[in-house]
């Protein structure tokens, strides 16, 4: 088995907003191997980006809080690590791509200065050598004319150059995880393509490991080795790539492959998953899931399931395959 | 930007031009007769038309203007009616008082506003933004003759650190300035907090922190910078309001500024005066604004001149 990058077990980061307590994570564990692809697929509002900001410890400005759980990464845990270990931490050994490239780069200062910044802080490159590094980094994402958009502001470049400006900024530092919120939600779908392209390109080239989050399973089959699926701030299963699509166990997980639109069948309209996500403040009672579950049972009302182990590497949050459960002899 | 600055100064000309008549309209639409006032209150009617004469007030006013426009294209801002001294050398006396008092002013200002307001925000709804913003409601709504007065009181009176008025030395400055500057500090500093907790709202400012940078370079460096876009706007404004010499704090101080120039060649209907000083407001307010839109370009790449 390769080695463990990163391992969260038991997150729960909760929001205190208004007196009351929202758990956005509650109780997620997953692990990352050195240079593994893993994806985290969901819908919107099942904890898939606070667990990327509990991860590089950004939600000192929102109202969440880790209230449990640990997030290993290499031999320290970053919940612990206090703040000045974790920002050489930050943009060095992980480093994270967001969902908004219109929005994610400052619009006063010049593409350079924002990729060099980190270069210096963490590489401590002189200037020169910073500028050398930094339009290397651009041309690796494909960037034409690198040594002069270097020089341009942000309001200068197209949505898919400024995203290929935030891979390069997060890999800019050679960091060992990259986690990549949504990367391409927001662009238009030929420009979907050529940054999956890129991220791969690089994280080959550089053997980085990287978490993608994102609602689309193309992506997912495209890039990732590995698949958690979140439900309701918890992850109800996860799998190989190819066992999770050709072998889904979860009633969600197979709900969300059923809506993905398939060409050459024929069908009025696209199968969805009925219902929406339950609002943190009116969670069920029983499975998170259970209210909108084709294949529910009287069990899964009043009881919570636990993530349990079908096959070797594939595991699932349901009571459905109770009989399949590899018990595990401790 | 720098054609841009070239074509912005050479557009005063044609403002100035249109300033100068509605001055002029002003001016001679307050109540009152100069001639009455240079002749003397026993001046005989006779008298008061030889002045009246003498001044030019009997001509019609069209010609007045042109007359007046005339003389200041040749750089001739005129006679004082009330000391009889060129206009030019009553306000030269009178500015450099007022402009230094305006700097000291807003170097206060702009010191306490920014760091008062950049802490406000950065501590947001704890004690340390509480006590900024009592300060800088305090700061605007304290009228600035009662805030001179209570520092007089205290440090002139009491303490006798400071002279009451006048100027002396540079300990002259400190309370008018300080007076002056509460107003604008306050205002400065409710700007950048407001302005600065918009800013850090932004997914570049996330960017900068998943970066590793420390709190304050993100703050003072990524941040600030967006965030002062629009106080610098207002900054200027007041500016252009301080440059203009403030009526009052003058007063309080007996300062021998613009300000109280101006409150004495009104009472006097001193036509030359008041316009040469109307007419120099007007022109500090455009060069302030032409700066901002330079700083603007400066600050923000978005908007930057042809």
């Amino acid at each position: 088995m390769s080695n463990r990058l990163l391992e969260i077990s038991n997150l729960k980061t909760y929001f205190f907003v208004d007196n009351q307590q929202i758990p956005a994570v509650n109780g997620v564990d997953l692990f990352i191997n050195e240079g593994e692809t893993l994806g985290i697929v969901g819908e919107s509002g099942c904890g898939k980006s606070v667990t990327s900001l509990s991860i590089m410890g950004l939600l000192g400005h929102t109202p969440g809080k880790v209230v449990d759980g640990s997030i290993r990464f290499k031999d320290s845990d970053l919940l612990t690590l206090p703040e000045d270990k974790m920002r050489k931490i930050r943009g060095n050994e992980i480093a994270m791509i967001f969902q908004e490239p219109m929005t994610s780069l400052n619009p006063v200062y010049k593409i350079g200065q924002q990729i060099g910044e980190a270069v210096r802080l963490h590489l401590k490159y002189d200037k020169k050598k910073t500028r050398e590094h930094v339009i290397n980094m651009l041309k690796l994402v494909g960037i034409p004319r690198a040594e002069e958009i270097i020089d341009e502001f942000p309001h200068q470049l197209s949505g898919g150059m400024r995203q290929r400006v935030m891979i390069a900024m997060a890999m800019s530092c050679n960091p060992t995880l990259l986690i990549a919120d949504e990367p391409t939600t927001a662009l238009d779908v030929t420009i979907q393509a050529q940054i999956l392209e890129i991220m791969k390109k690089v994280k080959q080239e550089k053997g980085t490991a990287m978490m993608l989050i994102t609602h689309d399973l193309g992506v997912v089959a495209e890039m990732c080795d590995r698949i958690v699926v979140m439900y309701a701030g918890k992850v109800v299963e996860e799998a190989d790539v190819f066992e999770l699509f050709e072998n889904p166990k979860h009633p969600y997980t197979k709900g969300l492959l059923n809506s993905v639109p398939k060409l050459g069948l024929k069908s009025e309209r696209l199968t969805s998953i009925p219902g929406n996500v339950p609002t943190p403040a009116n969670m069920p009672k029983g499975c998170k899931f259970a209210p909108r579950c084709i294949e529910v049972m009287e069990i899964c009302k009043t009881e919570d399931p636990e993530l349990s182990q079908i096959s070797n590497g594939h595991q699932c949050r349901c009571f459905l395959y109770e009989d399949e459960f590899v018990k595990e002899a401790k | 930007m720098f054609h841009y600055t070239i074509k912005r100064l050479l557009g005063i000309i044609p403002t100035l031009f249109i300033v100068s008549i509605f001055i002029f309209m002003f001016v001679h639409m307050i109540p009152g007769d100069p001639a009455r006032l240079v002749a003397g209150p026993d001046a005989s009617y006779k008298d008061v038309e030889l002045v009246r004469q003498e001044l030019g007030l009997d001509q019609p006013k069209v010609k007045q203007y042109f007359v007046y426009l005339g003389k200041i294209l040749q750089g001739d801002l005129g006679t004082s009616m009330k000391t009889k001294r060129p206009v030019f050398d009553e306000i030269a006396d009178r500015f450099m008082p007022t402009f230094w008092l305006t700097i000291w002013s807003m170097v206060w200002a702009i010191v306490f506003g920014l760091l008062i307001g950049v802490i406000s925000a950065t501590k947001r709804n704890k004690w340390q933004d509480y006590t900024g913003m009592f300060g800088a409601v305090s700061g605007i709504s304290l009228p600035s003759f009662w805030l001179g007065l209570m520092l007089i009181q205290l440090f002139s009176v009491k303490l006798g650190w400071f002279p009451t008025g006048g100027i002396e030395s540079w300990k002259s400055y400190i309370l008018p300035s300080v007076t002056l500057g509460a107003g604008v500090a306050a205002v400065i500093a409710r700007f950048t907090r407001s302005s600065l907790m918009d800013i850090l709202r932004e997914d570049y400012i996330r960017t900068g922190r998943a970066k590793g940078l420390k709190e304050n370079v993100v703050v003072w460096n990524h941040a600030l910078k967006n965030a002062m876009i629009p106080v610098i706007t207002m900054t200027g404004l007041q500016f252009g309001f301080l440059l203009g010499g403030s009526i009052v704090v003058e007063t309080v101080f007996s300062w021998p500024g613009l300000g109280r120039l101006l409150i004495d060649s009104v009472s006097f209907r001193d036509y030359p005066v008041i316009q040469a000083e109307m007419l120099l407001f007007a022109l500090e307010f455009i060069l302030i604004n032409l700066i901002v839109d330079v700083l603007y370009g400066m600050m923000n790449p978005q908007i930057r001149y042809k």
